[in-house]
């Protein structure tokens, strides 16, 4: 029986599967922390929302954290993301600090964007996020400039953009790909795909049963995974991120999963039923991760706490540095419509 | 890059202002290789008006890229390179066709730099191929300039000579924002001195292309030449129009014109797009409200495109905007009479 | 709708005046031609009569300052005018007069048991409601113009900048009341100035004076030979002056005379000027070869000229080539007075006024109209032996003036 790498198992152990031995713990480690701090994130968000503390409304990731954390897990700081309105949980996955993140969410002048973009524009430039989106496949056509960009400078970066199950049926989607395919373009398509867009039920939206599905179209890879099982999501995004690497174009990747929530603080969730979303609960991303690492003698019940202890103490701070960021001067209202 | 010279020395010689944008391209791309010019058939095809011309064989398919029909997808792109790190000039084929990429233009590229509190630019460039005169009827001829001054976070400019034409295009490739520029089909054969140096039509500034005493005429693009010739015959009936040039719409350049009111108390805008909710109409808002209201004797005028989709019908065509006769007619109608 | 009152010019040379008295009050009733108030110009006090009929309202208050010419000093609410149609110019909004013409009339018995502040609230034509450009505003106020008071040549009777303008040319500036005027030269007076300080400082004057009986010529001229007629206008006693002094002139030629640096210039003909004053003009025309001419011809001669003068059509060759001047200032009440000399002149005869003046005739004292000529010379050519013996001459032909014709 090989001994998979890292792994403290004795012979009594099941034998990894391969998505599971390609990780190291380090990377286990890492995977972890940050699908904690997107769950801890979300549900702070949620609750200083319901407490009136957050203008607007969200749109929360809560039950995706391993399609984001997976596929930007083995990204390098210099590529890039674009990300959805949905976008929390790809801004941390790429590296964000939670505290600025909050203090944007609460409309602060320190907040990544200084108050005015708020959760559906976040984005942290200097990280590689080039910004979550309030238009449904805006990021898509975004993509194919920062492709031709990377191709043009002749950067060794890949551009992953993240986009959702209803997507895929704008016509933006489809001039993409296109031309991402007829550019070679170094392009990672991440479709989160969460059954519904906001309420309707993607089986009635879409004519192919897989946004997968339509690779082919384009002449490209599509490969459809199971969205909240991270090794499976890393282990497909490594091979897409690698040929957009080396030049060899881009790949269409669905992660399909769901959203425990509604589509946003607005959503009474009357479209689909309890059972439902109490059947996918099981299926929770972070859960199924603790435990099969456990029963592989990866990580200790005791890191796996002391992850989620962690990741609930940076939360906590970082909503208190937000609540205590300075307010936006209302003189400075027009400052930064025009660069200079 | 030396700044403008609103008259080029005797002596210069003459491009077309298709020529002179062509020109501008080429010494842009020359000069930086961050600048490309993408859209449809600018590659071999050398443009649909012949702009791009043999750019192609210049500089290659790398600098000089066909892409597919996909307006929305190619006006994102333009934002992803922009924000990038590259120079990208988009050229749509038809300025009616802009519609198609309105999300990406006014959405994306409009607002990334605010909404991202400063911390990237989209330093991208738009060339628009507008206005009536060509028998290409309601879908091929409009005026739609007024839509995009409307919009914080663009800029929008209008050459009306091949000198204006090449110093804005140098001008917008050099400004760190999204600058639209809308030239006019009719305006591609017509001649004017152009200096071979490059150099920058500041963007912001009108320019009097003739001082009068009676009234200011102010227009823009193909207006501007039809009131200068409009205030040629003027001049043999005792009338002595100013001629104010637009040249750009956002930032418009109130102080020229409302200088020129105080002096000649008169106030005549003429203008392609639709009359009504035009640049007209904030023109003659912005001077009501400026200190040159006290200075009107008589109410501001306007000639604007008539309320219709553009017809067919070269007579009807002709009578839809405002021609050389209208302006002429209109001056009269305001200096001797006292009536807009 | 409602009538201006305005301050009218009613004299030459009239800028403004200051009302003095009204002659009637807020609310009366008014005919045309009915006196409303008093005026004081810069010669006299005058009636100014009512330019309609109605009542008047808006009386301009009695402060004792200048008012310009032309400027609104009241409104009269004229009745319903039957049959009248309203000028164009009129049509513009003055829409909350004439609902208050109405108020007018119905109100009118009670009108003076209303108070006048509430009758001015009802009536008064807000600026607001004339139309006029906003550059039309912007000169009224600077020229101080009333707006109500300029008709508007623009569409629908919109008042333009140039209405203001001509509205304003009407009246020429005026300083603010208390303040010292500054009045430049006008082209006359900066001549005269500049010839009689020349004159007063070159010429040494000396003066000779003498009581003229001018009896004789009274009578002599009132009746003249011959059927008066606009042909033959009676001569007046200056031009029968300059007559009888141009025939002693040509025995005293150094008082026809100028001085050429150090020669003497006998003057061939006697021209004598006149002195007139029109409008506060000095102008003297000349009477040309005056011993040569009957006084008819002089009579008629000067008639000629004194139009000119007052048509300001006198040319300078009418008033060149002078050899001798007179002024004559009797009909102001002066007495008598010394004249300075007009160069390059070498005498001036200044006339006072006939009075009747008691004198010794024959042992008696009698009444006489005595007259007191006073004789200005330039003593580097004329001596006062030589002015006096032209005095003498003049009174002996002055006081027997037989053969005047």
């Amino acid at each position: 029986m090989a001994i998979a790498p890292g792994s403290r198992t004795s012979a009594a152990q099941a034998p990894e599967r391969p998505e599971l031995a390609a990780l190291g713990d380090d990377a286990l480690r890492v995977a972890l922390s940050r699908m904690q701090l997107i769950r801890k994130f979300e549900e702070a968000a949620e609750a200083s929302y319901m407490r009136g503390l957050i203008h607007g409304t969200m749109h929360l990731s809560i039950g995706q954290e391993a399609s984001a954390v997976g596929a930007t897990l083995e990204l390098a700081r210099d590529d890039y993301i674009l990300s959805t309105h949905r976008g929390h949980g790809h801004c941390i996955a790429k590296g964000a600090d939670p505290a600025r993140m909050f203090a944007e969410f609460f409309g602060k002048e320190n907040g990544y964007c200084r108050g005015r973009g708020g959760s559906m524009h976040i984005a942290d430039v200097e990280g590689g996020n080039l910004g979550a989106n309030g238009i449904v496949a805006g990021g898509l056509p975004i993509a194919v400039g920062v492709g031709m960009s990377i191709k043009a400078q002749k950067q060794h970066r890949v551009c992953m953009v993240f986009f959702g199950d209803g997507a895929a049926n704008e016509g933006a989607f489809h001039e993409s790909l296109n031309m991402a395919s007829i550019w070679r373009l170094p392009i990672v398509f991440v479709c989160e795909n969460n059954k519904y867009g906001m309420s309707m039920d993607i089986a009635r939206a879409m004519a192919v049963a897989n946004v997968a599905d339509r690779a082919p179209a384009y002449a490209m890879p599509g490969v459809a995974v199971d969205g909240n099982d991270l090794p499976a999501v890393v282990a497909a995004a490594r091979p897409a991120i690698a040929r957009a690497r080396q030049g060899g174009g881009p790949t269409l990747l669905e992660c399909k999963t769901y959203r425990l929530r509604g589509h946003s603080k607005s959503d009474r969730n009357l479209y689909r039923s309890k059972e439902e979303i109490e059947a996918w609960r099981d299926k929770d991303a972070i859960r199924r991760l603790e435990r099969e690492l456990v029963s592989h003698g990866r990580l200790t019940e005791d890191e796996l706490l002391a992850i989620e202890q962690a990741a609930q103490k940076t939360i906590d701070d970082a909503v208190e540095f937000a609540k205590t960021s300075p307010d936006p001067d209302p003189a400075q209202l027009a400052r930064d419509v025009y660069a200079d | 890059m030396p700044t403008e010279l609103v008259v080029p020395k005797a002596g210069t010689r003459e491009l077309s202002y298709a020529e002179a944008i062509r020109e501008g391209l080429a010494q842009a791309m020359q000069a930086d290789e961050r600048v490309f010019l993408f859209g449809e058939d600018v590659g071999v095809y050398g443009g649909a008006f012949g702009v791009s011309g043999d750019l192609f064989h210049k500089f290659g398919p790398e600098r000089v890229i066909d892409t597919p029909i996909s307006e929305l997808g190619i006006a994102g792109a333009a934002v992803g390179a922009a924000i990038t790190g590259m120079k990208p000039v988009l050229e749509l084929q038809f300025s009616d066709f802009v519609t198609l990429a309105m999300e990406q233009i006014v959405n994306q590229a409009a607002k990334i730099h605010f909404m991202f509190g400063g911390k990237a630019t989209v330093p991208m460039v738009v060339r628009l191929p507008g206005g009536s005169g060509t028998g290409a009827a309601a879908q091929h001829s409009q005026s739609l300039e007024a839509w995009f001054a409307h919009v914080p976070g663009l800029k929008v400019v209008q050459p009306s000579t091949p000198h204006d034409a090449k110093g804005l295009l140098l001008a917008a490739i050099d400004d760190p924002n999204p600058v639209l520029i809308f030239e006019h089909k009719l305006l591609y054969k017509t001649r004017g001195p152009v200096p071979e140096a490059a150099y920058r039509v500041p963007i912001g500034k009108a320019a009097v292309r003739r001082p009068g005493r009676d009234l200011t005429i102010v227009g823009s693009s193909i207006m501007a030449i039809r009131a200068a010739s409009a205030a040629a015959r003027l001049a043999t009936e005792d009338i002595d129009a100013e001629v104010i040039d637009l040249r750009s719409l956002r930032p418009i350049d109130l102080a020229t014109i409302a200088a020129s009111v105080r002096k000649t108390h008169r106030l005549l805008i003429v203008y392609e797009g639709v009359k009504i909710m035009g640049i007209g109409a904030e023109i003659s808002a912005m001077i009501a409200e400026s200190d040159a209201f006290d200075f009107l004797d008589a109410p501001i005028a306007r000639l604007g495109g008539a309320d219709v989709p553009l017809p067919y019908n070269p007579v009807l065509e002709k009578a839809a905007v405002p021609q050389e006769d209208d302006i002429v007619a209109a001056a009269r109608r305001l200096v001797r009479e006292g009536r807009a | 709708m409602p009538i201006e009152v305005i301050l009218p010019k009613v004299d030459m040379d009239m800028d403004d005046g200051i009302i003095t008295e009204w002659k009637v009050a807020p609310g009366d009733r008014v005919r045309q031609g009915q006196v409303l108030f008093d005026i004081e110009t810069n010669k006299s006090v005058m009636e100014v009569e009512s330019p309609g009929t109605g009542v008047i309202r808006d009386l301009a208050p009695i402060t004792g300052e200048p008012i310009a010419v032309g400027t609104v000093v009241a409104w009269i609410d004229a009745d319903a005018e039957v049959g009248a149609s309203p000028p164009a110019a009129a049509e513009r909004a003055k829409t909350p007069s004439s609902s208050a013409t109405k108020e007018d009339a119905v109100g009118h018995a009670a009108a003076s048991a209303m108070p006048a502040a509430s009758v001015e609230a009802a009536t008064v034509p807000r600026s607001d409601s004339i139309r006029a450009t906003p550059l039309a505003r912007r000169a009224a106020r600077m020229l101080d113009v009333n707006l109500a008071s300029v008709t508007g040549s623009g569409p629908a009777g919109r008042i333009v900048e140039k209405d203001v303008a001509a509205h304003a040319g009407q009246k020429p500036k005026r300083a603010v009341a208390s303040a010292d005027r500054l009045v430049p030269f006008n082209p006359v007076r900066r001549i005269v100035a500049q010839r009689l300080a020349e004159s007063a400082r070159n010429a040494p004057h000396f003066f000779v004076s003498a009581q003229i009986d001018m009896g004789a010529l009274q009578t002599a001229l009132r009746h003249p030979g011959g059927a008066q007629s606009p042909e033959r206008p009676r001569p007046s006693i200056t031009v029968a002056l300059a007559y009888l002094a141009g025939r002693v002139l040509a025995l005293h030629p150094l008082l026809n005379a100028s001085i050429e640096g150090d020669a003497v210039r006998l003057h061939a003909r006697v021209n004598i000027g006149v002195a007139i004053d029109d409008q506060g003009d000095l102008f003297v025309p000349v009477l040309r070869d005056v011993p040569a001419h009957t006084l008819d011809d002089l009579a008629r001669e000067f008639a000629r000229l004194r139009a000119a003068v007052r048509a300001r059509e006198i040319v300078p060759d009418d008033m060149r080539g002078g050899t001798f001047t007179i002024s004559n200032l009797g009909m102001y009440g002066v007495d008598a007075f010394t004249a300075i000399i007009n160069p390059p002149e070498s005498a001036i005869l200044a006339i006072g006024r006939t009075a009747d003046t008691p004198v010794g005739r024959d042992g008696q004292v009698v009444l006489r109209p005595m007259a007191t000529f006073t004789l200005s010379s330039d003593h580097r050519i004329v001596d006062g032996v030589t002015a006096a013996r032209f005095v003498a001459d003049l009174r002996e032909a002055i006081e027997h003036p037989e053969g005047l014709s």
